[in-house]
């Protein structure tokens, strides 16, 4: 019997409080049971209660099979889960790339490394609250038996379906939030005697020449309209016609403001005298004008891939 | 098929049976141990794992009533249709004659259908 109690005191060290008393001694008897019907022509061996025992299962296994666990997050909300944790990742993403960006153009340092530790050290701090935050709300919405996605699959109508359209045409949200946080950063990098106290600004021994940054400040409304036409996508998530001309349309005023851009030769100015370093400045205007021809074909592809898309959209 | 796939499979067909199975049993009221071996003897082999927590959980539901009795010196739940249980398993017994019924036709048909075939 020694075996028997070890084995029902395992079983009830698995379950919850509340249900161990009584479920250990319902298990007791079924196995005494058990045991005193195979003992009806001789005495049981310990070796064979045992084998009874095994083939009962883990205790753990028999404790879950009385009290079945509940998931953290009921199965019904997996999907919304996902979403909303996407959706807060996504804005935190673009929040530490602001915040990231103001504090990388106003150190007097200006390292890329720094920018980036910013960002990722800032990210991971705040992924890990939102992340704690949404899933402690949807286990406390679960473990009342409750279901938020209820109601979404209840009120539906098939006429409110999107139409039947190619894999490309659905806007996944790390695009959506990619682009958001890039166009955020290139304004705060144009505007940055805007907001930059003067200190600051005089700190910096490299600037853009005033001809780079009257061309990059003229570029402004085209960042901003697709900082709109990403809000937009954002809201319907779903490549339309218009929305395959509009975005063509800016990816083409990029590629071409950046071609413009690559050309217009001196990009960069030393303020306040000539600085000693490692490269020279005409060395890193001629690197910045590469770069803008290579980070240009970028837009140019997405442009070409859009009107493609139109094409195939509109054909049909 | 594989065996394993055949396995998985007869566990779900006799899932939803077996509750029927253990609600016709317990018209009569019967102890764990008791039950299992009854439902063997009626061709119906189940492994302890699966019945007694299933037992338990149709009593948190109300389908069956329980008390503990003393019996050869030792105490047993016993367990019995509570009235919903009754009522459960008259609609339940319809449900699974209509359904006997409609895959007996069914399966007749494929069948008849193959050895057409052939």
């Amino acid at each position: 019997m020694d075996l028997v109690d070890r084995y029902i005191a395992a079983v009830q060290r698995e379950l919850p409080e509340d249900k161990r008393q009584e479920i250990g001694r319902e298990l007791k008897a079924n196995i005494c049971d058990q045991l005193d019907a195979l003992a009806e022509h001789a005495e049981l061996t310990e070796s064979q209660i045992a084998d009874v025992l095994k083939q009962m299962g883990h205790p753990a296994k028999v404790a879950r099979q009385f009290v079945p666990p509940t998931p953290i997050v009921a199965s019904d909300d997996i999907p919304l889960f996902k979403h909303t944790l996407v959706m807060v990742l996504g804005v935190l993403f673009v929040l530490q790339v602001v915040s990231g960006a103001t504090q990388w153009l106003g150190s007097t340092e200006g390292s890329l490394f720094g920018f980036i530790r910013h960002i990722a050290s800032g990210f991971i701090v705040d992924a890990c609250f939102a992340f704690t935050a949404i899933l402690l709300s949807f286990w406390s919405i679960s473990a009342q038996g409750k279901v938020i996605s209820g109601g979404r699959c209840q009120h539906w109508q098939p006429q409110n379906l999107p139409k039947v359209g190619p894999d490309w045409q659905h806007i996944s949200l790390s695009d959506v939030f990619s682009d958001l946080a890039t166009y955020l950063f290139l304004l705060l990098l144009i505007w940055n005697n805007l907001w930059m106290s003067a200190d600051q600004l005089a700190a910096r021994s490299v600037i853009f020449s005033a001809n780079a940054q009257q061309l990059l400040q003229w570029f402004s409304p085209i960042i901003l309209l697709s900082l709109l036409n990403t809000l937009w996508q954002l809201r319907r998530r779903l490549w339309t016609a218009p929305l395959l001309l509009a975005n063509a349309g800016v990816n083409l005023a990029y590629a071409l403001c950046l071609v413009f851009l690559a050309f217009s030769s001196p990009l960069l100015q030393y303020q306040g005298g000539e600085v000693e370093g490692i490269f020279t400045l005409q060395q890193l205007d001629t690197w910045l004008g590469h770069a803008l021809l290579v980070i240009a074909l970028f837009p140019s592809y997405e442009c070409i891939r859009d009107i493609l898309r139109w094409r195939k959209l509109t054909a049909h | 098929m594989t065996s394993s796939q055949l396995v998985k499979m007869r566990l779900e067909l006799r899932r939803g049976v077996l509750v029927l199975a253990v609600l016709g049993l317990l018209k009569q009221p019967h102890y764990g141990y008791s039950l299992r071996k009854q439902l063997q003897d009626g061709g119906i082999d189940i492994d302890e794992g699966t019945l007694y927590p299933l037992v338990r959980r149709l009593a948190e539901q109300g389908l069956l009533d329980s008390e503990w009795r003393q019996a050869e010196g030792r105490e047993r739940r016993y367990y019995q249709l509570s009235s919903s249980g009754a009522e459960l398993l008259g609609q339940l017994t319809e449900e699974w004659q209509q359904l006997n019924g409609a895959l007996a036709f069914l399966l007749g048909q494929v069948t008849d259908e193959n050895a057409e075939e052939n």
